[in-house]
């Protein structure tokens, strides 16, 4: 406790530190005062060759309060900060909507009266601001989200030292990946490769055939856009334990960017990288040449929305995948417009995607 | 109608006759042609003149107070117009509806016919007017007797003669009027206290609507807007409100005008040579004297190439004087005259876009169940402008005023439409001014929609335009001998010509004029919002440092303040002293604002924030509040 004792006090130096200059600013200098931070988003995301992943740009934005705009922002910024604080300080933990309640407010007199938060995505804003302005990620503040990553397999974990099998001879159920990871361990991996599939009705599907006993793999999904500690758990498990990593999405422009999330990240979560990314995992499907590859019936085809579609054209534009064989397969996509679900192997038969389709693919990838 | 009367029309209007024509035996039914009385015409087709069930009581108070304006104007009279309209019998939807006003009256020998014999009318003339078709005052007064069994009240005094009164009501079936009494009155029974005047009080039969109960309301108070040069006294059931004579000038009153050739035909021709017809006048010099913009030599150049012989001017046969209409046609004439015509005017429109009356009802909840109370309340605003054009519209001469009022008491935006003085309420949508506003937009002046939008949040509209969401009063007004009315209606004017055009250049000229202004006042409003934000988010900063750290939180609370304040000052030091009013507020010279003010570029800036002249207010500051302690937990260094 004493080590995480002096980690808390690190951080909250850290905010103080931007407390004092704020006050400063406005007290000594008599000068508006304005917080510098890292900028998130495409403009400032760059492709790391070094590192294969995406990594946050030397971009910043000044947020001070000398715009209508800003103003509100500035004191949001503070006042979640000094809420980050507190909760340290109290050595609680807190989920991020846990965050958004604790600091509800409202502004203003009776005639013009609002909300100091229009809802939760500001106040995650805020939390994520924070985390850039002192650099630190929002576990390590104690703030969390809701669990909803699930794994499944001969693995076993320790969290706060209640130790947790995974490998449930049941095949009934998964255990969540809890998102307090500063409290988290693995202790003991016997598995030869890591499978992460985008959603858990696959994840079931794939346990319920026995695929963990018969391949020895963990089971792994983030339940559609994966948290950051399910990301985290698979970095782990590539690069301290060195399980080989695959990762099945849907054949569609959203399931290949979850699928990349793992693999190379994100940009609007650029700047933590170096936790939570896994370059050495590799996508294997379902690829959209899957879709005539294995002939999957028409009735069980999606048509492509016109969203789709916009998305689909802005990854091609990216710079960081223009490698060969995501552009022939997004290229695919916008000539037939068609996508499909891993859930589509069902027509088939029950077991065929856990008995056919991803020991195919397994092989093809000489991960079995 | 209140003017002169002309007796020639009377008696041509009044001769009826009958004819019953039998048609041969082959055809089993017969027809029977009659000729119908004008009266009987009207009262059947009552929609010509506007006066549909739903909107007797409006159109009823429209001619009424038309006819006194045009009755007050004509003699350069200020007008005081006091118009009443009560409810006088709710079971039978009986209205008692009366306007007194102090223009030039009618003499009393004419008085009969002028209230009740329709198309007779001092206004047959090529001149811009009001009214023109001698209908409003007889409508009022056939309603009034095919509905009810009351006489049409009826006080006049004209020049050089005494008060008379008369209990009238019209023979529908004749086109004539009844007089059931009168008699000259003195003194104590005396209606009319000035000079000359008239008044007129009639039973109506009539249902209210709310809806048109606010029109006439509504047109009540733009007539005022324009006319603030005339007393409005306004009673209803609900209350009285007076509309006060705010300017003494009164508009030069339009006058009459020979036609353009232009607009020659058959008819206006003979029309004329038949005015000279007892004088030895050539077709010559009929021509030049009964046209504009027809010299002797021109008129002289037409007959010839019409190829036609000299002889007397009423020798001529159609076949003849047609090639003089055809030639006309072909010639190029100068423009018409505009000076016969009477437009607002500058001064004028400007006195009434400054003190625009708006009509307010009050409900007021009693033991007694709820009443309303009327009031009315003046709307400054904070800027107007004027704008003309003058230009032909088929032919017509035609001015075109426009006019802005911003700001101030405004609420929102509103459009108001005149046509030769007289407001136009209904069918908005299809009028060429509701075109005009969307074809001009206010954006190109650096006015963008999204700074009003952003400063007008609450301002509800069901137009994207960017003007709509401004506190904006846009009035047009055209005047012409001939409107060019979209329906006979008469409530929409149509895109005709270049009316439109010269709309947009007037309307476009005020958006110049005003822009810089909005401009201003939007950056006002928009310091005023940052002022507000300040005062509403300093605390909130306030609290979270000094939660923090050790900080003396009031010291930093004013310092912040006297920050927010410098910051937005430059031009608001005013505004500032409102919302801080106990704070030292300093007023930065506006030569230091960019200085002190610009923290765009965080830490680069702060260097350059102390330059010497902008140092005196703020390094003062700093030093005052130097002593403070603020005890920070570990040594840190800045940024």
């Amino acid at each position: 406790m004493a080590l995480k004792d002096k980690r808390h006090q690190e951080i909250t130096n850290k905010i103080r530190k931007i407390m004092k200059n704020v006050g400063d600013d406005i007290l000594v200098e008599g000068i508006m005062p304005s917080l510098e931070i890292p900028k998130v988003g495409y403009d400032n995301t760059v492709w790391s060759d070094e590192k294969r992943m995406l990594t946050i740009g030397e971009k910043t934005v000044q947020v001070g309060p000398n715009s209508s705009k800003k103003i509100p922002t500035f004191a949001q910024y503070l006042v979640m900060a000094n809420a980050i604080r507190k909760l340290l300080d109290e050595e609680m933990e807190s989920t991020i909507r846990g965050m958004y309640y604790a600091t509800l407010s409202t502004v203003g007199d009776e005639n013009n009266q609002q909300k100091f938060w229009n809802g939760q995505d500001d106040s995650d804003d805020a939390i994520k601001a924070i985390e850039l302005l002192t650099n630190v990620p929002r576990e390590e503040f104690s703030v969390t989200s809701k669990p909803k990553g699930m794994i499944s397999g001969p693995i076993t974990l320790s969290v706060g030292g209640d130790l947790i099998d995974c490998n449930l001879g049941s095949r009934a159920t998964s255990q969540l990946i809890p998102t307090n990871i500063r409290d988290l361990e693995i202790v003991k991996v016997k598995a030869d490769f890591v499978m992460v599939v985008e959603k858990d009705t696959v994840l079931n599907n794939i346990r319920k055939s026995g695929f963990i006993q018969k391949y020895n793999a963990i089971l792994l999904t983030g339940s559609g856009e994966p948290d950051r500690a399910t990301r985290m758990m698979v970095k782990m498990l590539n690069e301290k334990w060195k399980m080989p990593v695959v990762i099945f999405a849907d054949a569609d422009p959203w399931g290949l960017g979850i699928a990349l999330r793992y693999k190379i990240g994100s940009e609007s979560l650029s700047y933590d990288s170096d936790r939570l990314v896994t370059p050495n995992s590799k996508v294997l499907g379902m690829m959209f040449s899957d879709i005539y590859e294995y002939n999957i019936p028409k009735v069980a085809r999606l048509a492509a929305t016109p969203e789709d579609l916009n998305r689909a054209n802005d990854m091609k534009k990216k710079p960081w995948l223009q490698d060969k064989r995501w552009k022939k397969e997004l290229n695919l996509f916008l000539e037939r417009k068609e996508k499909c679900e891993l859930d589509a192997f069902f027509k088939y038969g029950f077991k065929y995607l856990a008995d056919t389709y991803l020991p195919n693919k397994l092989r093809e990838a000489g991960v079995i | 109608m209140t003017s002169k009367v002309t007796t020639e029309v009377l008696e041509k209007g009044t001769k009826q006759t009958k004819t019953i024509l039998q048609i041969p035996q082959k055809q089993k039914s017969k027809i029977y042609y009659n000729k119908k009385a004008e009266s009987e015409f009207f009262v059947d087709n009552s929609a010509l003149a506007g006066f549909t069930g739903e909107r007797i009581l409006y159109m009823s108070v429209r001619e009424l107070i038309e006819n006194s304006l045009d009755s007050c104007e004509i003699n350069h009279i200020l007008p005081v117009i006091q118009l009443s309209l009560k409810l006088l019998d709710p079971l039978n939807d009986l209205w008692t509806i009366s306007c007194k006003d102090n223009g030039i009256g009618i003499p009393s020998d004419k008085v009969p016919v002028a209230v009740c014999s329709f198309l007779t009318s001092g206004k047959y003339v090529e001149k811009q007017q009001r009214g023109l078709f001698g209908v409003g005052l007889k409508m009022i007064a056939a309603f009034s007797t095919k509905d009810t069994d009351h006489p049409l009240k009826v006080w006049s005094k004209s020049e050089e003669e005494s008060e008379y009164y008369f209990d009238l009501r019209t023979d529908i079936g004749t086109n004539k009027p009844i007089t059931l009494f009168k008699k000259s009155v003195k003194n104590d029974e005396s209606q009319i206290e000035g000079e000359s005047g008239f008044k007129v009080e009639a039973i109506l039969r009539a249902k209210l609507s709310p809806v048109t109960k606010n029109k006439i309301y509504d047109y009540i108070s733009q007539t005022s807007i324009v006319n603030p040069y005339a007393i409005i006294i306004f009673e209803t059931d609900e209350g009285k409100v007076t509309f006060k004579r705010r300017t003494q000038i009164m508009p030069n009153p339009s006058r009459e005008v020979l036609p353009h050739p232009s607009d020659m035909d058959l008819k206006t021709l003979k029309k004329a040579i038949f005015n000279f017809m007892n004088q030895k006048t050539t077709l010559q010099g009929i021509l030049s004297n009964s046209f504009q913009k027809m010299s002797n030599d021109k008129a002289k150049d037409i007959i010839n190439r019409a190829g036609l012989t000299v002889k007397p001017a009423d020798q001529y046969d159609e076949h003849e004087l047609i090639k003089v209409v055809n030639i006309c046609k072909h010639t190029k004439f100068q423009s018409p005259n505009t000076d016969h015509l009477s437009p607002i005017g500058e001064k004028i429109l400007t006195v009434g876009m400054t003190s625009e009356y708006s009509i307010i009802l009050n409900k007021e909840t009693s033991t007694s169940g709820s009443q309303t109370h009327l009031s009315a309340k003046i709307l400054k605003p904070s800027l107007t402008a004027y704008s003309s054009r003058i230009c032909i519209v088929n032919n017509r001469p035609t001015i075109v005023e426009c006019g802005i009022a911003y700001g101030g008491d405004i609420p929102s935006f509103k459009l108001y439409r005149f046509a030769n003085k007289i407001p136009l309420l209904y069918d908005e949508g299809s009028d060429v001014a509701r075109e005009v506003i969307s074809e001009v937009g206010i954006n190109k002046m650096g006015i963008s929609k999204k700074d009003v939008k952003e400063q007008f949040s609450n301002v509800e509209t069901r137009s994207d335009r960017t003007v709509e969401y401004l506190p904006i009063h846009i009035f047009f007004h055209i005047c012409s001998t001939k409107i060019p009315y979209k329906t006979a209606g008469k409530e929409s004017i149509a895109s005709e010509g270049d009316l439109k055009k010269y709309m947009k250049s007037c309307l476009s000229d005020l958006y110049r004029k005003v822009s810089a202004q909005i401009r201003r006042e939007l950056k006002i409003k928009e310091d005023e919002n940052k002022l507000r934000l300040y005062k509403h988010y300093i605390p909130f900063i306030v609290n979270a440092i000094s939660e923090s750290i050790k900080i003396d939180s009031k010291k930093l609370s004013k310092a912040f303040q006297n920050l927010a304040e410098k910051y937005v000052s430059g031009e608001l030091s005013n505004i500032a002293k409102q919302i801080f009013p106990d704070s030292d507020h300093k007023r930065v010279e506006p030569g230091n604002k960019k200085n002190t003010v610009n923290n765009d570029n965080g830490n680069e800036n702060k260097l350059s924030k102390f330059d010497t002249r902008s140092s005196v207010s703020v390094s003062k500051q700093s030093n005052k509040i130097k002593p403070a302690k603020i005890n920070i937990p570990h040594k840190i260094t800045k940024k």
